[in-house]
């Protein structure tokens, strides 16, 4: 009993085998291997983004910008390849660095302007998807639009080695790193501790300014990475990628029990809820449910999992507080 | 009756979650378990012989609608034809997903009007292997696939020019609504206007071309001021109905209607409508429940003739017929007809 208490996530993992048993029951295909290969690769991406997110978030801000850093980042890459004639070895240190960079902006201009992140990463949210349009050589150069990206380098993250894709092991690899900043090192500590109570962690002598920059660095990172894959999936990139897929993220990142107030998660949790948003709308196609019905449906278990992240803060408190009287 | 079930079963299980008894849940979901995959082998036995389409639309809209429905009419008078309709979202990779989805489901055929035409092709080449054969709708993708099916965007847009100029008697000057870039239906609207033009009208200059985002809304703002630049503009063309209504709208509000010829690109109701008020003066009308209902009529005649996609040596392409509805041809459409 003392071992089940302690995993992680729990309520979300028994939920998300729950809901892969249900769709197992009612389709064949959904129980096939050949399925666990789509939703590992169809949804490896929204996963990374999803760990990215999740540090803005811990320390109460949020980044509504990762679409627009993907799309930049897509075509950035687009334009490196296809117009400048780049090797796919030369392609991804550049596509990492734009979209580090984009999400450093985010950061710089948080702490410099003390404005909202809300209202930044929403400004910033235009603005990188304006400079996409701008530098996209599908308009600059219009016959580009039709010639794929064949790069084998570039083309990885669509390949499978046994049943799971190569984009997975990216995932796991991202998963890794940041569960160990966040759990052992420095930097993870002063992030809850600013999450917590950021006035009290700069009292504290903690660098809520440089913590802040690092976290939508990292964000900016995982988009730029997110990025990587979609582009080897698609072979090309488009002016409108990612449009919405900062709310999946979100999404994925709060029903992975990352606390909107701040200071509480893992890295584990957002990964579950990608995949757990991918089973249900995977199921939801192979079970026939109606179209329509799906987006409802996603929109129902965010309210539960908000709900839910609600009540756990409110205990929690009411436990501290407890504490405090007595 | 699978989602009786499944309503069934949560119910029962929420019972025995308040009667409060953990056992009794771990049981009846075993139960459930044992119970649901008998029952689902059996289904799956049941539907072997079924063939499965499947109609990937780019996002619900008026057309992806209509063509849904003309795929459905062919497709229910054949009683071993399952049917479904799928959203894109508007989005590359929701698409993407969908048709792996699909492609592992085992389906017989996939309708689809991709988001991308690069983007799409991997996955269309996939299915292709697994011997399913896809029919784009409207936009095409780069590999090569069992039939394209469009309207007849180029030569429309040049006979619209040949109407529109002969309505303003072959002198004046003509502004383009248009949509943002990266889809193949807007250059070749546009460039069949604008070579229409040069080859019937040389007197007609076209003055302006802006971007109206497909939108009435945001073709009211971007006519109002395009009317500001060049007060003398005698002609509109919207590449798509809803701009061109969006002129429209401004054109009445203005007094201006008898004096500007604005056509459209289409011919939704609401086009023809206008059209027979009088204030449209025209449009390219294309019946797309019958473009569903060609596809249609190929995808089953492939897959009741159990055509493998590697058969396919060279890709279909059909263009649909069409007519220029003005005041004096709308009538010819019936209703229908309309969608």
């Amino acid at each position: 009993m003392w071992l089940l208490k302690n995993i992680p996530n729990r309520e979300l993992i028994l939920f998300f085998v729950i809901t892969s048993l249900i769709f197992s029951l009612f389709s064949s295909t959904f129980r096939s291997a050949g399925n666990v290969e789509n939703i590992l690769i169809g949804f490896s991406h929204l996963g990374i983004l999803a760990i990215g997110q999740a540090l803005p978030i811990l320390m109460r801000g949020i980044d509504l910008s990762v679409g627009s850093i993907l799309a930049l980042v897509g075509m950035v890459m687009f334009d490196c390849y296809i117009i400048f004639h780049m090797p796919g070895y030369v392609v991804l240190p550049i596509a990492i660095a734009v979209g580090t960079m984009a999400g450093v902006i985010n950061g710089i201009l948080i702490t410099r302007f003390r404005i909202q992140p809300f209202i930044t990463t929403l400004a910033t949210m235009a603005a990188y998807r304006g400079l996409t349009y701008a530098i996209s050589g599908r308009q600059l150069v219009p016959e580009s639009a039709t010639q794929a990206i064949d790069d084998n380098l570039l083309g990885l993250f669509d390949e499978f080695s046994g049943i799971f894709p190569y984009s997975f092991f990216l995932l796991l690899i991202v998963l890794a790193a940041a569960q160990y900043i966040l759990s052992r090192t420095r930097i993870g500590l002063d992030l809850y501790s600013i999450g917590g109570n950021p006035e009290a962690a700069r009292l504290c002598g903690i660098k809520v300014d440089k913590m802040i920059i690092i976290s939508y660095g990292f964000s900016g990172f995982c988009a730029a990475l997110a990025a990587i894959v979609m582009v080897s999936r698609m072979t090309t990139s488009t002016e409108n990628l990612g449009i919405g897929i900062e709310l999946t993220a979100i999404t994925a990142a709060v029903i992975g029990g990352i606390s909107l107030q701040g200071g509480i998660g893992n890295a584990i949790g957002p990964v579950i809820g990608a995949f757990l948003m991918g089973v249900i709308l995977v199921g939801l196609t192979l079970t026939g449910i109606s179209t329509y019905a799906q987006p409802v449906i996603t929109g129902v278990i965010l309210i539960a999992a908000v709900s839910y992240d609600r009540y756990k803060y409110y205990k929690l408190r009411s436990k501290n507080s407890a504490g405090e009287s007595a | 009756m699978d989602l009786k079930y499944l309503i069934k079963t949560i119910q029962s299980v929420a019972k025995n979650y308040r009667s409060n008894s953990g056992k009794k849940v771990i049981s009846s979901l075993l139960k459930t378990c044992v119970v649901g995959s008998f029952l689902s082998i059996g289904l799956n036995t049941a539907n072997a012989a079924e063939k499965k389409m499947v109609f990937i639309q780019f996002q619900p809209h008026t057309v992806s609608l209509a063509w849904s429905k003309g795929i459905e009419e062919v497709l229910s008078v054949q009683d071993d034809i399952d049917y479904q309709l799928l959203d894109g979202q508007g989005k590359v990779d929701v698409q993407i997903n969908l048709m792996n989805t699909v492609i592992n489901q085992g389906v017989d055929t996939i309708f689809i009007q991709p988001v991308d035409s690069v983007a799409i092709s991997p996955a269309i080449k996939k299915a292709k292997r697994k011997g399913i054969v896809v029919i784009t709708l409207n936009i095409n993708a780069t590999a090569k696939h069992a039939a394209h099916i469009e309207m007849n965007h180029y030569f429309g847009a040049r006979q619209i020019a040949k109407v529109m100029g002969e309505k303003m008697g072959g002198v004046g000057k003509v502004a383009i609504l248009n949509a943002p870039p990266g889809i193949i239906i807007r250059d070749q609207r546009t460039n069949g206007f604008i070579d229409g033009m040069k080859e019937y009208h040389p007197n007609i200059k076209i003055i302006a071309n802006q971007v109206a985002d497909w939108s009435r809304k945001k073709a009211q703002d971007v006519f109002s001021t395009m009317l500001i630049a060049n007060p003398g503009i005698s002609g509109v063309y919207g590449i798509n109905d809803s701009m061109a209504l969006g002129a429209v709208d401004v054109a009445k509000a203005k007094g201006l209607l008898d004096q500007i010829v604005i056509f459209g690109n289409d011919g939704e109701r609401d086009a023809l409508e206008s059209i027979e008020r009088g204030e449209l003066s025209g449009t390219q009308y294309t019946d797309v429940y019958q473009q569903g209902r060609y596809a249609a009529s190929i995808a089953s005649v492939l897959a009741t003739g159990n055509v493998d996609a590697d058969d396919i040596k060279e890709q279909g392409h059909l263009l649909m017929p069409y007519i220029i509805a003005t005041k004096e041809t709308v009538a010819d459409i019936k209703i229908e007809q309309r969608w």
